[in-house]
């Protein structure tokens, strides 16, 4: 598997726990059940929601852009395009702030951690890791094609 | 044999054809993982038909309201839990206001701790003993509202917060204290614990309206849609012939 392609299925399954979030925030997923951890706490609290939607559905936004993006740089003219290895870095990157300001909330300001969301951080950390490693390789084969 | 190197080693191209088989099969195992989640939640899969003559526990819980309201509702909650606090604090004041102060329901709460949170049995200790000095609801209000300071996830130590809300209330502290530190109503405790049990509570908040057990929280409209089915069966039985109930945990045993 290329990493281009390690990427769209990390976006894929980021944006399925995103889409879960957003049902379970909407009411249509009504497991409120205590046992499932401390996902509640975060959930009810204020920081659930930005700008006036709530932040899973933020991660669905963001989550369809990457994998439309990733599952683009896979077709035929873009797959030596090295501008589309610096937008899936910097697209990941900008996932990897967010979640970082996230878990920093969960840790520090709600005191609860929702296992969805570290999944969620932990996907883009690794997609952001792979998109960059995407990045050094490309630039390494048109030094290659540079030299030849 | 020696192959001639190309100039520009094409890229490997990975079996895209492989590549978006995996794709294609976690889209289906997602949703319908997430389908199954929906269902699993929509409104009438999530009440059960229960025995409404299920005899009422030897622990009694607290009442609120008019002990013999034509519908008695009872909650099983755990004051550790994010969504029992969730609906004390932000649902029950309209229950209380609407349905509760009308004389159409009395509200029975009852213990049933989870044993994740390390913390809620002492919370209950401490609002059992307020109840001993007749402020059983005044102590779950401020235990609730204040759930964030005292939670397992907060304090190893939850008795210095509750002994602050304690004070809030206007309590006697050294009373309520020797009764906390005593464990005095562990007994009752346990009682309703095991009552819940008996009744397959499962999660919490649990609530019990008419025939209908509710294992999840719920709206005030959502609320009073249940109210109203028991209401109306209530009036459509013979005359309520049920024991006026105490506010009170008997002491059981």
């Amino acid at each position: 598997m290329s990493k281009r392609q390690i990427v769209a299925l990390l976006a894929l399954v980021g944006l399925l726990i995103a889409i879960y979030l957003t049902l379970y925030k909407a009411g249509a997923i009504a497991e409120l059940a205590c046992s499932v951890g401390s996902c509640e706490t975060v959930q009810m609290s204020r920081w659930a929601t930005f700008l006036g939607l709530p932040v899973a559905a933020w991660g669905i936004a963001f989550y369809v852009a990457l994998l439309t993006l990733a599952l683009a740089s896979l077709q035929g003219g873009l797959v030596d395009s090295r501008a589309v290895s610096v937008a899936l870095v910097a697209v990941t990157g900008w996932g990897v702030l967010f979640s970082a300001w996230l878990t920093y909330l969960e840790l520090f300001v709600i005191h609860a951690i929702c296992q969805w969301c570290v999944v969620s951080a932990l996907l883009v950390t690794i997609a952001f890791v792979i998109a960059w490693l995407d990045l050094r390789d490309q630039r390494r084969s048109s030094e290659t094609s540079v030299l030849a | 044999m020696v192959k001639k190197q190309a100039p520009s080693p094409p890229k490997p191209r990975s079996s895209p054809k492989a590549f978006y088989v995996i794709l294609g099969a976690v889209a289906v195992i997602g949703a319908y993982f997430l389908y199954m989640q929906t269902r699993a939640g929509s409104g009438a899969a999530s009440a059960t038909t229960i025995d409404p003559n299920v005899p009422l526990p030897k622990a009694e819980g607290y009442v609120l309201g008019n002990a013999d309201a034509p519908v008695q509702v009872i909650e099983y909650a755990d004051f550790e839990c994010p969504v029992c606090a969730y609906f004390a604090t932000i649902t029950e004041p309209d229950i209380r206001k609407r349905l509760v102060e009308t004389g159409q329901i009395s509200l029975r709460y009852m213990h049933y701790h989870i044993p994740s949170h390390p913390n809620t049995w002492a919370a209950s200790q401490a609002a059992a003993c307020a109840n001993e000095q007749g402020k059983f609801w005044e102590m779950h209000d401020a235990i609730y509202e204040s759930q964030d300071r005292w939670a397992g996830t907060a304090t190893r130590k939850p008795k210095g917060v509750l002994k602050d809300l304690a004070e809030r209330v206007a309590l006697n502290v050294r009373q309520w204290e020797t009764c906390f530190d005593t464990q005095k109503y562990q007994p009752q405790l346990l009682a309703s614990q095991q009552d819940a049990e008996r009744r397959q509570v499962r999660g919490t908040p649990t609530f019990i309206i008419g025939s209908k057990m509710i294992d999840h929280n719920m709206s005030y409209d959502q609320f009073k849609a249940y109210v109203d089915t028991a209401l109306a069966a209530a009036k459509a039985a013979a005359p309520n012939d049920s024991a006026a109930k105490k506010g009170t945990i008997t002491r059981s045993k």
